[in-house]
């Protein structure tokens, strides 16, 4: 085949793809004066393009971003710095294990936005009951993760260590730690999923500020070119941190060493 | 995102470990047991009003209060029929158009870039639009869960057709089957084990998010009872409607998900496991 033909080809591709996209412009565009939607229900484009320069010009759009992801920030800190050691003393300890399964199972099942409500009681809303609801989802995400991961290391490898008079700190250094990476670092990037969704969630319904709490304030005031430009922050935001964070992490470790394909 | 450990209940044990099961219920009833007890015997010691921190008795009594009054059941209901109506609207969406992106490359070019586009925003995102465009209510309910239960269910559908081995489709066309026989007859029971790993993917968020909208976009419903709960200060309303969310969750898990899965991905032996996919 030749060179032109392939070229060609990657173009028709890119084309093919492309195809929806200039189709749901058109409809953008025409839909609303054709089937008479008024223009609060649906913004134009350049409508959106306006919001966006005006709300960066005035410091609002980057200071919702800023208390978002520094939010999930923290969050992410304090839920993976607990559940981590928490996660391996109990796959270590089979006892412990057989009594906390249950009530981790069902505090597993409820954690996340539903504890919303009970943690504005708690804390007052604003940025403590969301930081404790982000933390609650991201704790029992990675604590399944570590406890599977820890889990997961043959028992002959526990045997081969402490044959060879590994102990104490060593077993977990050579072993515990290592064996249970892969599924940690895995662990962290769907933490991370899930503590966006639910900081969004939460915002939305708990925030004095963020982009979640952006977006469902401008509900009120039918302002749909704001409800717009949150979604598009919220997606391109998480599409930015999934492959500008983890993404490199998962090739520069658990890729390379042959233990996921890319 | 990495489907297969997105799953987030725990596979349900190897069945050498089935032996010891009962003292493992006893010690588990143990530790939920103690953590009730823990919770009533701190009541005293915490010494802060009910409204912040309810006890056990207090939510006990509220959720028999509630039963009695017939809140609860009806809440249920309601919460039941906009989870079933959107999952299985999801599902639907997401087998049709994953077979049709599984077997046709030229429509896998034409949707993929979309797909992804829309994958990107999460459904929460949607949520305040949503509300704007059809005010509160099933309506907001039923598309945001379907669109939660579409993604997963496509991707792992997709997977699930694309990896059907070559030999099977050989063998069929060479019988003589006919594009719609072979994708009955094939491609489908052949991909039944992938798309049930999507449904269950599908499901645990579809649940969270029916929560969620129905704090947001509902007068019923167990996320309205744990909403409306906290801002009456009847914060013992709130634990039960947390306790109900927890409970149903597990029984729709245990009841419906597990069986479906111990139906065809563990008899079968066909599991081919979701890997990384975007």
């Amino acid at each position: 085949m030749s060179a032109s033909t392939f070229r060609a080809r990657a173009l028709r591709i890119d084309l093919t793809g492309a195809i929806p996209f200039i189709l749901l412009l058109i409809a953008w565009r025409t839909a609303p004066s054709a089937s008479g939607m008024p223009e609060y229900m649906l913004p134009t484009i350049s409508a959106v393009w306006d919001k966006a320069v005006e709300l960066i010009g005035n410091g609002q759009l980057p200071r919702n971003i800023l208390d978002s992801l520094g939010r999930l920030f923290f969050a992410f800190l304090i839920g993976n710095a607990l559940a981590i050691p928490i996660g391996i003393a109990i796959a270590l300890n089979r006892h412990a294990s057989d009594v906390l399964r249950p009530v981790l199972t069902f505090l597993q099942s409820i954690a996340g936005v539903a504890w919303v409500p009970l943690a504005v009681i708690w804390f007052g809303i604003g940025m403590g009951s969301i930081v404790f609801v982000i933390a609650n989802t991201i704790f029992f995400s990675t604590l399944y993760n570590t406890i599977t991961g820890v889990e997961g290391i043959p028992k002959v490898l526990h045997r081969a260590v402490r044959s060879h008079g590994g102990h104490g700190w060593q077993l977990y250094r050579e072993l515990i730690l290592p064996g249970a990476f892969v599924n940690i670092l895995l662990g962290l990037r769907i933490a991370m999923a899930r503590g966006w969704h639910a900081l969004v969630g939460a915002e939305m319904i708990a925030g004095t500020s963020g982009l979640g709490y952006m977006t469902m304030e401008a509900v009120q005031w039918y302002q749909s070119q704001t409800i717009v430009l949150g979604m598009l922050c919220i997606g391109c935001l998480w599409l930015a941190m999934d492959r500008c964070i983890f993404r490199p992490i998962e090739r520069r470790t658990v890729v390379r060493w042959g233990m996921l394909r890319p | 995102m990495s489907a297969a450990a997105l799953s987030s209940a725990g596979r349900s044990a190897p069945p050498a470990r089935r032996r010891t099961i009962s003292p493992r219920l006893w010690k588990g009833a143990l530790g939920l047991l103690g953590v009730v007890a823990l919770w009533q015997a701190s009541i005293p010691l915490v010494g802060v009003p009910e409204y912040f921190y309810p006890s056990p008795a207090g939510v006990a009594r509220a959720a028999w209060r509630l039963v009695e009054t017939g809140i609860l059941p009806s809440y249920i209901g309601d919460s039941l029929v906009r989870y079933a109506a959107g999952v299985a609207l999801g599902v639907t969406l997401g087998v049709g158009l994953g077979v049709l992106i599984g077997i046709s490359a030229r429509a896998s070019r034409l949707l993929s870039p979309i797909i992804s586009f829309f994958f990107a925003i999460v459904e929460v995102a949607w949520i305040p639009l949503f509300v704007l465009w059809w005010g509160y209510g099933f309506k907001v309910i039923l598309i945001a869960l379907t669109y939660i239960v579409f993604f997963p269910v496509l991707y792992n559908t997709i997977l699930g057709v694309r990896t059907v081995p070559q030999v099977l489709i050989n063998a069929a066309l060479s019988l003589g089957a006919t594009r719609w026989q072979l994708i009955q007859e094939v491609t489908l029971p052949a991909a039944l084990p992938s798309i049930f790993t999507g449904l269950r993917l599908g499901a645990g968020f579809a649940f969270r998010g029916l929560i969620f909208s129905e704090m947001i976009a509902a007068k019923s419903g167990v996320g309205y009872l744990i909403f409306e709960g906290a801002s009456n200060q009847q914060t013992d309303r709130t634990i039960v409607g947390m306790i109900v969310m927890g409970l149903l969750w597990l029984f729709i898990e245990r009841v419906y998900i597990r069986p479906l899965e111990a139906l065809t991905v563990d008899r079968w032996g066909l599991a081919t496991r979701a890997e990384d996919r975007e």
